[in-house]
């Protein structure tokens, strides 16, 4: 187990680099004037100085070491349209916000996916399975950033029952929180059904029926145990659906959280905001991926005892 | 004599799938006594895997039925009019099972001392740390080293003859009266297959318990069994006492199966021969002998008639052929009788 | 039983080959689409995904109007004879422009499905042939990749190239054949170890026949099943792109700039967020669907 982390981890620090280094290097690929359209109306000189005081003067790879060295010590540096920005300043900030709904979304579709999923495959075939499959089909086809503007006009404005946006009470967290897990419920609701229709045919669940278990006891103990352990590895996946998520949901519902600061960024092109921002994320999405395959380490025994793998 | 312990009346089991209804099993009859050890023997397909499961209603519904028949348990219980409440109280405590692949048979997520257990504190209301001290005996009985160690262990740490033994620990569990052993040699490594024959013979003198054991090894069948069944193509093609079937045996088909044991006393030259064709259709059965088609001594009625079971010197051996029949003529057996007990 | 006749019992005369099949044999195919035919919301989906593309194909050519051109006396208008989907706030014809956004996205969704398919079944398909160390590298690579936010880095990649039709195929297709890769390898994998392949080995065949001739051909069930799936995600980032601003511009249509001008003027004009969501989630619906009916279709384990 051990061996498994540390290789993990390695993994993990490596695509950290490579996200890092290929930031990095797009930032530099791109278009135009890096202090915005602000810079048009200084004079060479003045430009001359900026560009030496951000080091852009130098070779490229020496603004690179530079870089990486400022990341590494968890700098993302200043944003160059707005000087007063610090793009960490800004994650301390908005972050918060961003982090509640995430998780309050994905512990509500953990729930209801599972359910969902369990549900459907112990009425496999029936009239049941069909509609939570075609709830589940539907959630994935109607994407957040249309149920979101649906949510906030129906419940919101026209029948009022619940503030159309902004992020003040408890209540405001529930349109976007809603809004947010429709997909993740989806993905998760059909991942759990056919991982729980896969446990139903194995030889184990027939061992269990010949002890005399009853139905309750074969679903609890041999079979929901066993088909979560795939259900698992897609954590990671769906972490990424969530926090992508956020960008368009906290637009949507005007929530002051970091993904409608990257859109922002993005609509007034402020680069080292968008370059920071992205490596935040990247690194919050490995780190949930480095998290998720430690826990499928210690759900299954045959990682935890280190075989397998 | 004693009420048997089982006694199976005209068992016919269908599984209805979209091309139409396969008849697995069509009317199968036998009895089981207290105590005995009776082999299931044939190829796959026909219809002994299902039988023995049906026998613990463990055939998934749907697709499979009961179309007709009858299992009296005991004289008095009929198991295909129990409930699936009822089935419960049966499954593990009146009847355990052992299946062919210990490898997908164990639940990979749970130690096997609570796998052994699961069953014990079900059946019999005990806590967990009694049924686990419980689970360390069986481990002991089954000839497991360090029982107390390899309750905690999860399957994937034992070897395939170990998970074996585990199996058969989970199916004796609650001191059945009845063991089941689907295949249980099947997928190990032929060395191990003794050492689990070895277990299951030693358990059966200890406990006293009646086993039905489904095989397509002959070698297994002399092995354990006292009483055989043959069956082929969801039918009883033969069936008698050990004795009977390996040394005066009345069934072309049991005669093929005899003739396809390789033998060490046999001639090298001699063919080691198997049967030419494949079993009929069970989606739709022939109107006459089902093994009239591979049958090198089919006769006109084969093919138009399905023959009796007919009594060969008393009830207790019967041959589905009409070569039993008085009228028709003398074949000579195309085997030596008896090789197949000593592979 | 006792009275059958003598002649009963002279060797039966046994018409025909014994071993004859008695089911029609049907192809791997065959077997599939018949599967397919029976499942009533794959059917639906492949009409409806039918339906939809020959919308998409047809509408802008017949409807009247185009995509781009503006008409300041009908700003929107809500749903009427003249404009089946109302107008925009330029005027423009949106039953017009939610078809042509429709071709684009499908066009979008289509390519970058090919891409994906080219450069994953290359790239799958060499390291499970050569298997070893080239293999072991090349998984490694992957694994890196496929830890990166694809999303994420659509959005760096589109800052640099600049929002557009082909360079949204592009951040998709560099960042979306990291899955169709694993999928081909692990399928080959499987295969290559499996008689016919040894035997065409034995024969002397070239690395590349093999791969072409026996390897693709048999891992083409799952490479079809992950295509149906490829379309909808791709035709989804693109709108998810265009929703933050990264997307196809107006004048012209693409279904995510129609779902976030939608989207915007939802409170005020309803119907404009109204129909581009339908045919939206319509086409994702559609492919969702048969890609499900397919995969189930196709899946050898179910084959009886």
């Amino acid at each position: 187990m051990l061996k498994y982390t540390l290789r993990r981890f390695m993994y993990m620090i490596i695509t950290l680099w490579v996200v890092v280094t290929v930031t990095f290097f797009l930032m530099k690929l791109l278009p135009g004037n890096p202090f915005g359209e602000n810079a048009s109306k200084l004079s060479p000189e003045n430009l001359q100085i900026l560009r030496e005081q951000y080091g852009l003067d130098k070779p490229v790879w020496q603004q690179y070491l530079k870089y990486m060295g400022q990341v590494v010590q968890g700098d993302l540096g200043v944003s160059y349209q707005y000087p007063t920005r610090d793009v960490v300043e800004i994650i301390k900030h908005n972050f918060p916000a961003s982090l509640e709904l995430g998780v309050e979304s994905l512990i509500f579709a953990i729930i209801i996916g599972l359910l969902l999923g369990i549900f459907a495959a112990l009425k496999h075939n029936k009239a049941g399975d069909y509609s939570a499959m075609l709830i589940a089909i539907i959630g994935i086809s109607v994407p957040s950033f249309v149920i979101g503007p649906l949510l906030s006009y129906f419940v919101g404005v026209k029948w009022g029952i619940l503030p159309p946006g902004l992020w003040n009470g408890p209540e405001h967290r529930v349109l976007p929180a809603l809004a947010l897990s429709f997909g993740t419920i989806a993905i998760l609701a059909r991942m759990m059904r056919a991982s729980m229709l896969d446990v139903a045919s194995q030889d184990y669940i027939k061992t269990a029926k010949s002890k005399g278990i009853r139905g309750n006891g074969i679903v609890w103990n041999h079979m929901i145990r066993n088909a979560i352990l795939p259900v698992v590895t897609i954590l990671g996946p769906i972490a990424a659906n969530v926090v992508t998520g956020t960008l368009v949901v906290e637009t949507i519902f005007s929530v002051p959280g970091l993904g409608h600061q990257f859109v922002q960024s993005i609509l007034t092109t402020d680069y080292t905001m968008i370059a920071g921002l992205a490596i935040f994320y990247a690194a919050i999405l490995i780190f949930v991926m480095f998290i998720t395959d430690i826990a499928y380490g210690l759900v299954d025994p045959r990682i935890r005892l280190g075989k397998g793998r | 004599m004693s009420t048997p312990l089982l006694e199976v009346n005209n068992l016919r089991v269908s599984f209805k799938m979209h091309a139409g209804e396969v008849q697995a099993v069509r009317g199968v009859s036998f009895t089981l006594d207290k105590g005995e050890v009776l082999a299931i023997v044939g190829e796959s397909g026909s219809g002994k895997s299902v039988t023995a499961q049906t026998l613990m209603r463990l055939t998934p519904t749907p697709p499979s039925y009961i179309k007709e028949g009858s299992i009296l348990y005991e004289g008095k219980t009929d198991i295909t009019k129990l409930s699936e409440a009822q089935m419960r109280k049966v499954r593990g405590a009146e009847m355990g099972m052992i299946f062919q692949d210990p490898m997908t048979s164990l639940n990979p997520t749970m130690t096997v001392g609570m796998q052994i257990a699961e069953g014990i504190r079900k059946h019999e209301k005990l806590s967990k740390k009694v049924a686990l001290a419980r689970a360390v005996e069986l481990l002991k009985l089954v000839g497991m080293s360090n029982p107390e160690g390899r309750i905690h262990q999860y399957p994937h740490e034992l070897s395939g003859g170990m998970r074996q033994r585990v199996m058969i620990a989970i199916a004796l569990a609650c001191h059945p009266k009845l063991l089941i052993a689907d295949e249980p040699t099947t997928a190990l490594d032929v060395t191990i297959q003794a050492q689990i024959m070895d277990v299951m013979r030693d358990v059966q003198e200890k406990t006293g318990t009646s086993i039905i054991l489904i095989t397509h090894d002959l070698g297994v069948v002399a092995e354990l069994a006292q009483r055989v069944i043959v069956m082929y193509a969801g039918q009883v093609a033969e069936q008698g006492s050990l004795h009977d079937i390996f040394y005066n045996p009345r069934h072309p088909y049991t005669w093929g199966l005899l003739k396809s044991v390789p033998r060490l006393d046999s001639d090298r030259n001699s063919d080691l021969s198997s049967i030419p064709g494949t079993p009929p259709d069970l989606y739709a059965p022939p109107k006459g002998c089902a093994f009239a088609a591979r049958c090198p001594y089919a006769m006109k009625l084969c093919l138009e008639n399905d023959p009796p079971q007919f009594e060969i010197d008393g009830p207790a051996h019967t041959a589905k052929c009409w070569l039993n029949h008085p009228d028709a003529p003398k074949v000579d057996r195309p085997i030596e009788t008896g090789g197949a007990a000593h592979v | 039983m006792d009275n059958i006749a003598k002649s009963q019992f002279e060797p039966a005369v046994k018409s025909g080959d014994r071993e004859a099949i008695l089911r029609p044999s049907v192809s791997y195919w065959q077997d599939a689409w018949r599967r397919l035919k029976k499942n009533k919301l794959a059917m639906a989906g492949l009409f409806v995904m039918i339906v939809v593309t020959l919308l998409a194909l047809i509408v802008p050519l017949v409807s009247g109007y185009d995509y781009e051109t503006q008409n300041a006396s009908a700003v929107n208008l809500r749903p009427s004879a003249d404009h089946y989907f109302g107008t925009d706030d330029f005027g423009r014809d949106l039953w017009t422009r939610v078809w042509w956004g429709a071709r684009i996205s499908l066009f979008i969704g289509i390519m970058a499905a090919l891409l994906d398919l080219v450069i994953g079944v290359l790239y799958g398909g060499i390291s499970a042939y050569f298997g070893g160390k080239v293999d072991n590298f090349m998984q490694r690579f992957i694994e890196v990749i496929y830890s990166i936010p694809y999303l994420l880095l659509s959005i760096l990649l589109l800052m640099v190239l600049g929002p557009g039709v082909s360079t949204i195929i592009l951040a998709y297709a560099i960042t979306g054949w990291v899955s169709m890769a694993r999928l081909v390898r692990g399928q080959m994998l499987v295969l290559k170890e499996q008689e016919f392949v040894l035997a065409a080995r034995a024969l002397g065949a070239k690395p590349f026949r093999i791969i072409l001739k026996h390897l693709i051909p048999n891992a083409l069930g799952v490479i079809v099943v992950q295509i149906t799936f490829v379309v909808p995600t791709a035709i989804f980032a693109e709108a998810f792109l265009s929703f933050i601003g990264l997307g196809i511009k107006p004048p012209l249509a693409s279904l995510g700039n129609l779902l976030s001008d939608g989207a915007a003027y939802m409170r005020y004009h309803p119907h404009r967020l109204v129909f581009p969501t339908i045919v939206f989630s319509l086409i994702l619906l559609s492919f969702n669907l048969l890609g499900d009916g397919l995969r189930d279709a196709l899946d050898p384990k179910m084959r009886k």
